[in-house]
């Protein structure tokens, strides 16, 4: 260890500095090839040497200092497709011309920790999203932005409740048990994405059944906090061959994110004002009671009450019919010049919640600075500072009937819930405890975070020479947050004194999350002068750190009503924290030959972890990859590209898994005690990171004059020593053991096609689709078959089987005996995804649409199976007959439930039209009217999630009542309902 | 030229010193502790007397698990045995598992619970016994005190276990390694030879235990809290399990060194302690408002009454009316008990009037008649404010009065109904709501048990 420890430093000190030369100054003006137009932001290089700038506004730029003798300059502008130009000694100003990249295939795409490279060389199909896409139509979270634009991506959201919670899973099952999470790396600095629960929990009592966790609060992962509207880019690499570099925690996949930065140029300020509506956008119904004795017979006696023929009531549209104004205010302004750059911007944002007191509401600000000492050194630095609320509502599971929609289904449409005159709102007398628009009006559940992020980096170009420079890159980031749920149901509740007997029950959690991460890197670069090559070499060392820290206080009986926790008499008090220090150590060789056509990359990541049994033990990630490009290999063809890339990377064991811990925090009546934990676990000696190998291969066409692309990948995913839980026999004392063992395997195959049909001064469109579909199956099992998430087998579960799709879902079925046997009977995994964007722009005027498009899977409706034990359902009484069973549907169902789990198992096929804008440019003449200094203006109307078409009959079938998770998504109970939004939107340029 | 020079040695500088700092991050050895637990190596390699002391103190808390929630040990054997229903809106399985079956191992809050607590237990006391041997600080007769203490709980809930497992029998071998293969299961009756040598083992640890025991009792024990005390406690278990099995004479026996005491108040026993300290559980059976846990309305209709013609002063106190019926799937009740009053009452684990009855029990198969009839006419007038009744007319005539007094004496006590009507024979008289109802005579093994033993057993798996 110590040599490698020495390295480093060696290769530190190994700094030199090149002596003076001769040197002249070269001028120039970058225009585009097809209109003439002067081109800002093009990049200019003296290739084989630092010297670096980018052009004004006017196109023109200036480069000093440069080698007398002939170079070569080349020009990189995003949009653009880069040039090369060889310059004789003497000629000491050109003009220089750039033909258009419509579909950005000369963009750099980051690949190793250091180093990039074209998309044109990529050997793996990296997904990359500009900002330009993310912020088309207002999105509360990065992840709402992203949904329908990641080729292999499945993004969805676990409810419709405002400020977040949505997963991002790539390529498919990676895990079991383990982390399911892509690492997120933004400006270099690992954010943390945790899912800290709320608590509603000591309300709703979701654990209390069969299911012990508490991850039924619908959680948010932090990923939420960041401002969409800031980023530059988002880089999504989808599996080990491409994310090996990052090692232990990379096989979920890494998101690469960039926010924006300065340029040299005038100062530009951009202001955006955006205002909007929101509207539930599906409701479940209920069942229609048209005479007394309908609603006697379903609801006893006591329903004569309250029936009056005729007279229903919406509860659904009552609770979630707000249809709230939004609004979103985001400037931002940049510029600097050439050794100074700065971009800084601001986020107001107030979201309003389809139901009473909930709503999503963020502000922030970011300055990211780039400063420059001499042509050396550089340093930057990205800041950022979030606050946000959410306001989550009640929703769920629950064994308290609490809940909203697990009150509803036990709640007849003839009961009038609203509130009355005096303001107090009438008891629901349906064997229920709890009237959900009382619940709603009077309870709170707020989560407030105050997030900032920091990140900063030095770069020295410590050699440059014509052949070949030495780049040293320091990075540091810090990402801190601390997140509070404060959640109060007052005395006045119909449920607060009788779900415990204890009026008022007021929660408080507090929890902090500091993440740290420190890096250096060295790259050096060889071309010879011939150039027949370019060798990059890169290597680095890493260290990081995470901390997260939760202290929880539930407290009941509140004293005057009081919202403070201090003001029960049972309080209780609990706390958890976690840490994990991780070490690591990289090395790259990228090798560019054949007139850049061939590219070969050979990588290896070594780190070590806290969260493994063996602290001092390196594990190593390798990665291979190759691509090669065929210049018009047809007439038809502009490029045909072979790529084929292997690599692995891990996926470490969570924060105290390797542990066997005696609980210490229990007592009877004072007397402390120790005790082996309810499942307690027993820890491995041998616990390691799962290791996924990834093998990728595919082929990408160009054709149509760059106007067409065709990106075609197969990959084979094997995950071997998954964090397995061995389920240990109840007689042992103890739960379970987490040990590394089993073998995973998902196949997938992924299409992205884009096309620019038309591209004229007048008009343009761009049309992409993408295609994508994975299968899992688990290879080798070297425990029981077991199940995860459910209810149980007759309420439907997943399991896990050697031999079996990773996502089955198992249930009761009746075999024609009479018998009962537990079968697979449906699959949460999609048969396939499919997204269709059209970008089409006629003079001023551009109409954007996202289509998104999820085909098969199966999603276990228990909200439907509960308002069917409320004999509630809307088409509960519709006649059905069966053989010759004269029934109902919801009876049917009832009969054949739980013999026959299936009746709640259905297909999760869906289209959403997720995103739609037309907006118009204001012509030139007209844009003064906005005010003074207004440089452009754009008017915009756009929707988000406007129109769902599905089969499914629950709210919505992006659903998961745990939240995050590897495997056990699609379970819905009494979800947040979605909703659709409406935007107006006004962009001004100064 | 000259200023970038010296600007870019300086940060050369910079970057040497930073890449010590990182030279010294690599070589850190990442040592991060489980900060929020204690580790069971801790206690096993290296107990002190302090840790013995809560480990000790653990049992009592280990022991109450499972047994108060409203899915815990006496709501659910109450649900099988006719004397509570529980209509939580939120979970139809209290009607459509416990009620009309079958149970279902693979229900963990169900038919697949009452076994994994009751053996974490089992485990906490092997882990104290095996720390006990090794600690150093605590005299031979604490070690001895400590030793019966955790044997006699280790009973308790070992016969919890036998209680809802029946003939399917128990693992009782299970202090192995955690990850071993599971402990054989063996037959009932060798069930129940292992709780009474524990007992017995156990008795004799306690009479050679000193004057006082090294860790507090909660108040539950207060009358229990030497081990002279606790070992009539300890005999009075014994008692109850003799009861079980049928040893008659060894119950009268036992119940010499029991507390049994006719002057003194029925209530006097042990019990399950609750607070709303943090840190601590509640009585989940309070549910004043019927939420969730109802009374069966036979408590009311099959009652006797008082000479002055009010009903049972058992039934009085134990049960109330709800202003207006509940009905969930068809079944229906207006009853909620009042017996945990608070949601810190006390939960009975055996008490005098148990042990009262128990003696007319074992008198009345010994050939007793007479006494059996004292203790019952006791029970009768004390406890139900009853007339005293004639001799038995025949041994199912004397059954069906001890099974009645029984009932209403440890109502919503642990599942005595259920018990004693399965271990009579007599599981068919208990009522059924509903033509579709089924009163099991056992739960089955968990899911998981079964999953980890090859092959799973043949009865009580799925």
């Amino acid at each position: 260890m110590r040599l490698r420890c020495a390295l480093v430093t060696i290769a530190t000190l190994l700094l030199s500095l090149p002596a003076a030369a001769q040197t002249r100054t070269l001028t120039g003006t970058v225009t585009d090839a097809s209109t003439g137009q002067p081109l800002e932001g093009a990049r200019v290089s003296v290739r084989g040497t630092a010297f670096t700038t980018t052009t004004g506004a006017s196109g023109r730029f200036s480069l000093g200092n440069i080698p007398a003798g002939g170079i070569t300059i080349s020009i990189r502008r995003i949009g653009s497709n880069p040039a090369e130009i060889v310059l004789p000694p003497g000629q000491d100003d050109i003009r220089i011309t750039l033909t258009r990249d419509p579909l950005r295939l000369s963009d750099v795409v980051v690949t190793g920790q250091a180093t990039g490279v074209e998309r044109r060389n990529l050997a793996n199909a990296v997904a990359t999203v500009s900002g330009d896409e993310i912020s088309r139509v207002s999105a509360q979270t990065v992840e709402q932005a992203l949904q329908g634009k990641v080729v292999g991506a499945s993004i969805q959201a676990n409810s419709g409740a405002p400020g977040g919670g949505m997963q991002m899973r790539l390529r498919g099952v990676t895990s079991i048990n383990g982390s399911s999470e892509p690492l997120y790396v933004v400006d270099g600095v690992v954010l943390s994405n945790v899912a800290i629960p709320s608590n509603q929990n000591a309300v709703t009592r979701s654990t209390q059944g069969s299911n012990p966790s508490l991850t039924q609060d619908n959680q948010v992962n932090r990923i939420a906090d960041l401002n969409p509207n800031d980023i530059e880019n988002v880089e999504v690499l989808k599996g080990a061959s491409a994310s090996a570099i990052y090692g232990s925690r990379a096989s979920n996949g890494v998101v690469i994110i960039t926010t924006r930065r300065g340029k040299p140029g005038e100062r530009r300020i951009s202001a955006t004002q955006r205002i909007g509506v929101s509207k539930i956008s599906n409701t479940l119904g209920s069942r229609p009671f048209t005479t007394l004795a309908d609603a006697t017979a379903a609801w006893g006696a006591s329903a004569a009450n309250f029936f009056t023929p005729g007279v229903t009531y919406d509860h659904e549209r009552e609770l979630a019919g707000r249809t709230p104004l939004s609004s979103e205010s985001v400037v931002d302004l940049s510029g600097g010049d050439e050794d100074t750059r700065y971009f800084a911007s601001g986020l107001w944002k107030t979201d309003g919640g389809i139901i009473d007191n909930t709503g999503y509401a963020k502000q922030a600000v970011r300055a990211n600075l780039d400063q420059d000492f001499g042509k050396r050194l550089n340093f930057s630095m990205q800041t950022s500072a979030t606050k946000s609320l959410a306001q989550r509502g009640l929703t769920n599971n629950d064994n308290a009937g609490v809940s909203f929609w697990m009150v509803f289904p036990f709640t007849p449409s003839f009961l009038d819930l609203r509130r009355l005159p005096d303001g107090t709102y009438p008891p629901n007398r349906f064997g229920n405890i709890s009237n959900p628009l009382q619940t709603a009006a009077l309870m709170k559940n707020d989560e407030k975070v105050l997030r900032s992020i920091l990140a900063g980096r030095l770069t020295l170009n410590a050699i440059e020479r014509q052949a070949y420079n030495l780049k040293f890159v320091l990075n540091g980031g810090a990402d801190q947050f601390s997140q509070e749920n404060s959640l109060l149901f007052p005395p006045e509740l119909q449920f607060e004194p009788l779900d415990d007997g204890e009026p008022g029950t007021a929660l408080l959690s507090n929890s902090n999350n500091v993440n740290l991460n420190l890096g250096t890197s060295g790259v050096f670069t060889f071309t010879p002068v011939s150039g027949v090559f370019t060798a990059t070499t890169s290597v680095g060392v890493n260290g990081s750190s995470r901390d997260l820290r939760t202290s929880r206080i539930v407290s009941r009986n509140l004293v005057g009503g009081l919202g403070i926790v201090g003001a029960g008499t049972d309080v209780r008090v609990t706390e958890q924290r976690q840490r994990v220090e991780d070490f690591g150590l990289f090395a790259q060789e990228e090798f560019l030959t054949f007139s850049e056509r061939l590219l070969l990359t050979a990588g290896i990541n070594a780190d070590r972890s806290s969260a493994n049994s063996d602290i001092k033990k390196y594990f190593y990630y390798p990665k291979l990859s190759g691509s090669l490009r065929f210049p018009q290999p047809f007439r038809a063809l502009e490029e045909l590209k072979l790529r084929a890339a292997y690599g692995q990377s891990g996926n470490q064991p969570l924060f105290g898994q390797k542990f066997t811990p005696l609980s210490a925090t229990e007592n009877i009546a004072g007397l402390p005690g120790i005790v082996v934990p309810v499942q307690g676990p027993v820890g491995s000696t041998n616990l390691r990171p799962e290791r996924q190998k990834e093998i990728e291969a595919g082929t990408d066409l160009t054709f149509a004059g760059g106007r067409g692309a065709v990106e075609l990948t197969g990959f084979r995913k094997d995950v071997s020593d998954l964090l397995l839980q061995r389920t240990l026999a109840p007689s042992s004392g103890f739960g379970f053991e987490v040990f590394n063992g089993g073998k995973l395997r998902t196949t997938g195959a992924e299409v992205g096609v884009s096309l620019v049909p038309i591209q004229s001064e007048e008009m343009e469109w761009i049309f992409r689709t993408s295609f994508a579909s994975t299968r899992s199956k688990i290879v080798s099992l070297p425990v029981p078959t077991f199940r995860g998430l459910g209810f149980g087998t007759a309420l439907g579960s997943f399991q896990f089987e050697q031999g079996a799709s990773a996502t089955q879902i198992v249930g009761n079925d009746s075999l024609p005996d009479g018998s009962t046997v537990v079968r697979k009977i449906g699959d949460a995994n999609p048969s396939f995804t499919m997204s269709f964007s059209n970008n089409l722009r006629f003079r001023r005027l551009r109409l954007y649409g996202l289509l998104d498009w999820q085909h098969g899977g199966s999603i276990i409706n228990l909200t439907k199976f509960l308002y069917d034990l409320g004999s509630n359902t809307a088409d509960y009484a519709d006649p059905i007959t069966v053989g010759t069973l004269q029934t109902t549907k919801g009876a049917n169902r009832l009969r054949l439930f739980p013999k026959q789990t299936a009746v709640y198992v259905e297909d999760a096929s869906f289209m959403k039209l997720r995103e739609v804008t037309l907006s118009f440019e204001v012509p030139p003449t007209m844009v003064s009217r906005f005010g003074r200094g207004v440089r452009s203006a754009e008017l915009s109307l756009s929707g988000r999630n406007l129109l769902t078409h599905t089969g499914y009959t629950g709210m919505d079938p992006e659903v998961s009542n745990f939240g995050n998770q590897p495997i056990g998504r699609n379970i819905d109970v009494g979800p947040f309902p979605p909703s659709r939004s409406f935007w107006f939107s006004v962009n001004l340029g100064f | 030229m000259t200023t970038t020079r010296t600007i870019s040695t300086r940060p050369t500088r910079v970057i040497a010193a930073v890449a010590l700092l990182v030279f010294a991050s690599a070589c850190k050895d990442l040592v991060v502790p489980d900060f929020n637990n204690t580790s069971l190596d801790d206690l096993t390699n290296n107990p002190t007397p302090t840790k013995i002391t809560q480990a000790s103190q653990g049992l009592l808390i280990g022991t109450r698990v499972g047994i108060a929630e409203q899915n815990g040990y006496v709501s659910l054997l109450g649900i099988v045995g006719r004397e509570s229903y529980n209509f939580d809106p939120a979970d139809p399985r209290f009607i459509t598992e416990m009620l009309i079956g079958p149970l279902d191992g693979g229900s963990p809050a169900f038919g697949g619970n009452l076994f994994a607590a009751p053996y974490r237990n089992i485990r906490n006391a092997n882990i104290l016994l095996g720390a006990t041997d090794k600690v150093t600080g605590l005299s031979v007769a604490q070690k001895s005190a400590v030793r019966g203490f955790a044997k006699t709980i280790q009973a308790l809930d070992y016969l919890n276990v036998v209680n809802t497992r029946d003939d399917l029998g128990a693992p009782i071998d299970v202090n192995i390694g955690p990850t071993a293969v599971p402990a054989p299961i063996v037959p009932k009756a060798a069930v129940f030879t292992q709780i009474a040598t524990l007992l017995d083992d156990g008795l004799t640890a306690l009479n050679a235990g000193g004057g006082a025991f090294p860790f507090a009792m909660s108040p539950g024990f207060t009358d229990f809290a030497t081990p002279a005390q606790f070992a009539k406690f300890n005999r009075a278990l014994k008692a109850r399990v003799e009861a079980y099995r049928g040893n008659y004479a060894a119950l009268l026996t036992a119940l010499n060194g029991s507390f049994l005491d006719t002057t003194a108040p029925l209530t006097l026993g042990a019990y399950h302690s609750f607070s709303t300290g943090s840190g601590d559980t509640q009585n989940a059976l309070f549910d004043p408002a019927g939420r969730a846990i109802l009374a069966h309305p036979s408590i009311v209709t099959d009652a006797e009454t008082k000479p002055n013609g009010t009903l049972d002063a058992r039934v009085l106190a134990k049960v109330t009316q709800l202003a207006a019926p509940r009905t969930v799937q068809g079944v229906t009740t207006d009853l909620v008990f009042t017996i945990y009053n608070t949601n810190t009452t006390p939960l009975p684990i055996i008490r005098n009037e148990e042990l009262i009855l128990l003696r007319a029990e074992a008198r009345y198969f010994t050939a007793d008649q007479t006494g059996a009839l004292n203790d019952i006419n006791l029970i009768r007038q004390t406890s139900g404010g009853l007339a005293p009744r004639g001799p038995f007319l025949n041994q199912s005539n004397f059954v069906t009065e001890l099974l009645k007094q029984r009932r209403y004496s440890l109502l919503f006590e642990g599942g005595h109904r259920w018990i004693d009507a399965r271990r009579f024979g007599l599981l068919s008289t208990l009522p059924k709501a509903l033509p579709t109802h089924t009163v099991p005579s056992r739960f089955p093994f968990p899911e998981a048990e079964c999953l980890s033993r090859i092959p799973a057993p043949t009865q009580g798996c799925t």
